[in-house]
């Protein structure tokens, strides 16, 4: 794509779209919508962590006067929202499933009917932890067994046995990493309503990361043709790539049909940590081998993730998880199996770069501790090692005309851009780290240390991706994209791609996003690809408009299109910036109502993998008495190409990195063993970090511009997200000699580690 | 669903007659912090809440010749604040200014801080029914032991949530309460009680009697400290936290030595507990004779950790070292 960018919008730091009304609080979320008549539901859910519904009496739930409808698995529609998910089940899968719903005139006419539902259940054993559910005695979650899907993942590229062979050095050991939640402030809501618009039977309002990818489930589960269901993304209060369609909405549907009312369901904050969306608990073991003099001769990973009672994702996060073990290092040999485990548990899924931090945990935990034994620095021997631009060492097969998947496994393909090493030298630089480390505070027991990482991820090119931009006889200009604006800002970043090329202002540029009924299809948002799928289709639809524009104002302005530029809402000639026509001038010379430029991009490229880059440098301090470790300051140097809006790039990699400081350092969601309940669903017990926890972070952006990606741009979003662990991880092993390989380091696992210290050294 | 009659008592006398002649069960509130989600959990239930917050000086921080009386309405936010405890009990400042949040101390008050319930998951999770909700045993023994106390364990491993009472006891506070048989008060110590005496509660308060306030004497000479360990900054309850007073007295060498010292300890049992033997090793040594290492050291003796909580042992040996160090500093 290459384009020259004047830069007049983009990479300028515009207001965020919304930012007025998410502050003066006339934003409406999902949960703020309310329709005439609306019915408020509510769900059961088990309490048991794996049974089997013998019967269920609603019969004192629906004598209570205005309860409306109530629905159970015995009476519910037989399609499936998945492969492994019915839209109410007689089997029970984790404590928190979906039981019985109903709906009421109130809410707590709800809740008091869900008091009078009566469940009969014979329980079953179950199993939590992942590698007993794959012994052959566990008992089965899912028909075909506890391995979804059926076998493992294995890939590898070259031969690790004979790269181990060949090896001076080999490292092994293993990681664990629990679960967490992404704990968005707003929880999970649907609205249903069944007629509700002339062209649509179902409209549904509900907390999506894709309304497209909502319509088809839900047409699916209603047997409706998907023409016949609309819906609407509102505002989204914290996704994460976690809001994905599950039962809420097809259960708030079906309890509207049957009322013949629109249904309301809203999670309450117990339902959002239990039965949201988990990051997948992962157990790696990690081989490496080096060369004497440092070099990387083979890695093999084998992990176990756990997708919980239900598959979410959870494919993609365990391919995910093997993308650093794969690409981020030069190295002939490498080899990555992975197996994904159904437990008794919250049900796993998507959540800010899906597997990607617990793979990047173990190996960047583990070539640190290699860089140790290999007497080199940390910085030098990443240096020496990282993937360069022209990609792995192999053989391309990936075959020649298709587009280059964004995450292979083969070597011979180069990267469409790469700038790792030049984030490895600019936070370097920015932290000052081959400066000596500033002196450690007054108190003994309180020791400084310093720590890095490094990261690749794949995202930028996504699913196929639509775009409409058009202008209106008045001037008016809509960009019109199905996408949905999970709070990451695309309803802002967009619009500046479309401005750019139509040389229009960023304020000029209205939106329609994540509405079915008025945008073409459109992916989900997620895998960090917005900006880059979606962008490329907005720059393909806003170019072919700008072209019809161009051809108006050369016969207003008699001037050959050639001789003509167009910036900030105005077409003038190059020559004579005096000669000039108002887009809306321009408009106005048109003989139609409108004019629409639309654009259908696969996006990506057939020669090159797009992928970002990052690298990041932390210091800590541990303080020996009491184990708590504080971050003090923090430096992200990352290369998602262009910056299409700093302010908006500055917050996703903060953001991404204050979520997963609390991965590192707090978070874990636990179940009981026993008896299968989580017990800590809440902001008080998940620990989730509060602003005094937060260091100073320092973000810096590499001056790369992507040859392929729309303006210049890549990925984002997820990517400040991968590295942080293990670089707190390093720096907890430089101020105190201990490697903590299980997440989170709280103040009981840096006290043992450090007893286990003493008691070797003794 | 819970169901109940709220009623905002006048005075104490009203109060005590609304809490005594519920049916089932009469609860006293004012900032409602603990108790609402505990209520709409299904943890604790009543059918009439008795608001205590409106009650005429209820929330007085009182100076007098005697000592200083807080009533059980304060804030935590106005404790805090209070020129009388900044000046003389800085140790119960300290803990009610780290405590929670500031939409917490806002609402939340010294009776509801002494009488809040126990953070255990799973006495707090409807699921569970631990034995402190009248089931047949402690799940959290088989399970999750990590916030569980170290000492004062019997069937119930709970740990005193309190803040505030850690530092009253270190203060030699007294709790009044008032009740259907008359008012009577009690050494902050005296107020908790352990599960070996009933499992189904954490103090010694009866059936319809209130906690009014707690009365600090007047303590000449004496500074202190509060310190504690949470896993995040704020909004986190204590893993281990100290409280510690020393008073400063010229012995007839005319050198400075520790008088009457106190040190307890929040986080590792059921009640606050009182390092005994920290107190006696520091008590009549001349400031210069203290090693804090050592004092520290003598913190917990008597510990029987659970599988996953025997960090609090070094943890409460440092963090008293770091609390005597500080204090002592502060003198010398």
């Amino acid at each position: 794509m290459n384009l020259n960018v004047a830069g007049n919008v983009a990479g300028k730091s515009v207001v965020r779209r919304d930012l007025r009304e998410k502050l003066t609080g006339e934003a409406l979320y999902s949960a703020d919508i309310k329709l005439p008549g609306m019915l408020h539901g509510q769900i059961l859910r088990s309490p048991h962590p794996h049974a089997d519904i013998i019967g269920i009496d609603t019969s004192a739930a629906e004598r209570l006067p205005g309860v409306r409808a109530v629905l159970t698995p015995f009476d519910v529609p037989s399609s499936r929202l998945g492969p492994d998910l019915a839209i109410l089940d007689t089997r029970v899968r984790f404590v928190g499933d979906e039981v019985a719903a109903v709906a009421a005139d109130t809410l707590e006419l709800a809740r008091r009917a869900l008091d009078l539902i009566r469940v009969d259940y014979r329980t079953l054993p179950h199993v939590l932890d992942p590698a007993e559910a794959l012994k052959p005695e566990a008992v089965a979650i899912h028909q075909g067994g506890n391995l979804a899907g059926g076998e493992p993942l294995s890939l590898e590229r070259g031969d690790v046995e004979e790269g181990f062979g060949r090896a001076d050095l080999v490292l092994e050991e293993e990681f664990f990493i629990p679960t967490h939640s992404a704990a968005p402030l707003e929880a999970r809501a649907a609205l249903a309503a069944w007629d509700h618009s002339p062209d649509a039977d179902l409209t549904l309002w509900k907390t999506s990361r894709g309304v497209h990818v909502d319509r088809a489930a839900l047409a699916t589960a209603f047997d409706l043709p998907v023409a016949r269901v609309r819906v609407v993304g509102p505002h989204l209060g914290g996704g994460y790539g976690n809001k994905d369609e599950s039962r809420l909405a097809a259960v708030a549907a079906e309890l509207a049909r049957r009322a013949d009312r629109p249904v309301r369901i809203e999670y309450s904050r117990e339902d959002e940590f239990i039965a949201g969306r988990v990051r997948h608990a992962a157990h790696f073991r990690l081989k490496a081998g080096f060369k004497s003099g440092g070099a990387v001769a083979a890695l093999h990973a084998t992990g176990i993730l756990d997708t919980g009672a239900y598959l979410a994702s959870g494919s993609g996060v365990a391919r995910r998880a093997g993308q650093g073990i794969l690409y981020l290092y030069h190295c002939p040999n490498v080899k990555y199996e992975a197996r994904l485990v159904y437990t008794n548990r919250p049900v796993a899924g998507s959540y800010r770069a899906l597997g990607a931090p617990q793979g990047h945990f173990a190996l960047e935990s583990l070539m640190d501790r290699a860089a140790e034994e290999l007497r080199l620095d940390p910085l030098d021997f990443r240096l020496m090692n990282r993937v360069r631009p022209e990609g792995q060492p192999g053989q391309r097969t990936t075959p020649p005309d298709q587009v280059v998947d964004s995450q292979p496994l083969e070597g011979g393909i180069p990267f469409s851009s790469n700038g790792l090493e030049q984030c490895l030298e600019l936070g370097a630089d920015a932290f000052g780290w081959r400066k000596p480390s500033a002196s450690p505070g007054s108190d003994p027991a309180v020791k400084r240390g310093r720590g890095m990482s490094m990261m690749v991820y794949r995202g930028g090119p996504g699913s196929p991706s639509s775009a409409e931009v058009r202008i209106e006889r008045s001037g008016a200009i809509k960009l019109v994209t199905g996408l949905m604006d999970v709070g990451e800002g695309a309803t802002t970043v967009l619009p500046q791609i479309a401005a750019e090329i139509l040389g229009a202002n960023y304020e000029q540029v209205e939106t329609v996003f994540a509405d079915t009924q008025r945008t073409p299809d459109a992916p989900i948002t997620a895998g960090s690809t917005a900006t880059f799928s979606t962008g490329t289709a907005v720059v393909q639809a806003a170019q072919e408009l700008r072209q019809q524009l161009m051809e108006l104002a050369s016969s207003g302005l008699e001037v050959p299109v050639q001789e003509l530029e167009a910036a900030l809402g105005e077409i003038f000639v190059k020559n004579d910036p005096s000669r000039r026509m108002a887009l809306a001038d321009v408009a106005g010379r048109m003989e139609v109502e409108s004019l629409t430029a639309s654009a259908t991009v696969v996006p990506g490229s057939t020669d090159a993998i797009v992928n970002s880059f990052g690298a990041h440098f932390v210091e800590v301090e541990v303080d020996t008495g009491t184990g708590r470790v504080r971050v003090v300051r923090y430096v992200a140097a990352h290369d998602s190409g262009r910056i299409i809006n700093p302010r908006l790039a500055l917050n996703q990699a903060e953001g991404a990195i204050s979520q997963m400081l609390g991965f590192a350092l707090s978070e874990e969601l636990v179940t009981d063993a026993a008896t299968g309940v989580t017990l800590n669903p809440g902001y008080l017990e998940h620990k989730s970090p509060t602003i005094l926890d937060y260091p100073d972070i320092r973000v810096i952006f590499a001056d790369v511009v992507d040859p392929v990606g729309p303006l210049g741009a890549k990925a984002l979003g997820e990517v400040p997200s991968v590295g942080v662990a293990p670089a707190v991880a390093n720096a907890i092993y430089d101020a105190v000699g201990v490697r903590l390989n299980r997440l989170p380091f709280t103040p009981d696992r840096v006290l043992s580690a450090l007893a286990a210290q003493t008691d070797r050294d003794a | 669903m819970a169901e109940f009659e709220y009623v905002a008592a006048g005075s104490v006398d009203e109060a005590v007659a609304l809490l005594g002649d519920g049916p089932t069960g009469a609860l006293a509130v004012a900032g409602g912090t603990d108790l609402l989600p505990q209520i709409r959990d299904g943890i604790v239930s009543g059918d009439r809440l008795v608001d205590v917050a409106a009650i005429s000086g209820m929330a007085d921080i009182v100076e007098s010749e005697s000592g200083t009386t807080i009533g059980a309405a304060a804030t935590i936010a106005d404790i805090a604040a209070h020129p009388a405890v900044r000046r003389d009990y800085t140790v119960l400042a300290e803990a009610s200014e780290g405590l929670a949040t500031p939409q917490i101390r806002n609402v939340g008050t010294l009776g509801g801080n002494l009488n809040q319930r126990p953070r255990c998951w799973y006495y707090r999770n409807p699921l569970i029914p631990c034995l402190k909700k009248g089931g047949d045993r402690c799940y959290a023994l088989a399970g999750t032991t990590k916030y569980l106390c170290v000492t004062g364990g019997d069937r119930c491993f709970i740990v005193h949530p309190s803040d505030l009472a850690v530092a009253l006891t270190v203060l030699d506070a007294r709790v009044e309460i008032s009740g259907p048989g008359g008012q009577r008060d009690l050494p902050v110590s005296d107020f908790f009680a352990g599960p070996g005496r009933d499992v189904a509660k954490e103090n010694v308060l009866g059936v319809g009697e209130l906690v009014t306030g707690v009365r600090l004497p007047v303590l000449p000479g004496y500074s202190s400290v509060y310190l504690k360990v949470r896993e995040r900054e704020a909004g986190d309850f204590a893993l281990v936290s100290v409280a510690a007073a020393v008073a400063i007295v010229k012995s007839q060498e005319g050198r400075a030595v520790i008088s009457g010292p106190r040190v307890a300890l929040g986080g590792v049992a059921p009640v606050p507990y009182r390092a005994i033997e920290v107190e006696e090793y520091l008590d009549g040594l001349e400031l210069s004779e203290v090693d804090v290492s050592r004092a520290g050291g003598l913190t917990l003796p008597a510990a029987t950790p659970l599988p996953q909580n025997g960090y609090k042992i070094p943890m409460a040996k440092d963090l008293v070292r770091r609390a005597l160090d500080q204090l002592l500093a502060g003198l010398s």
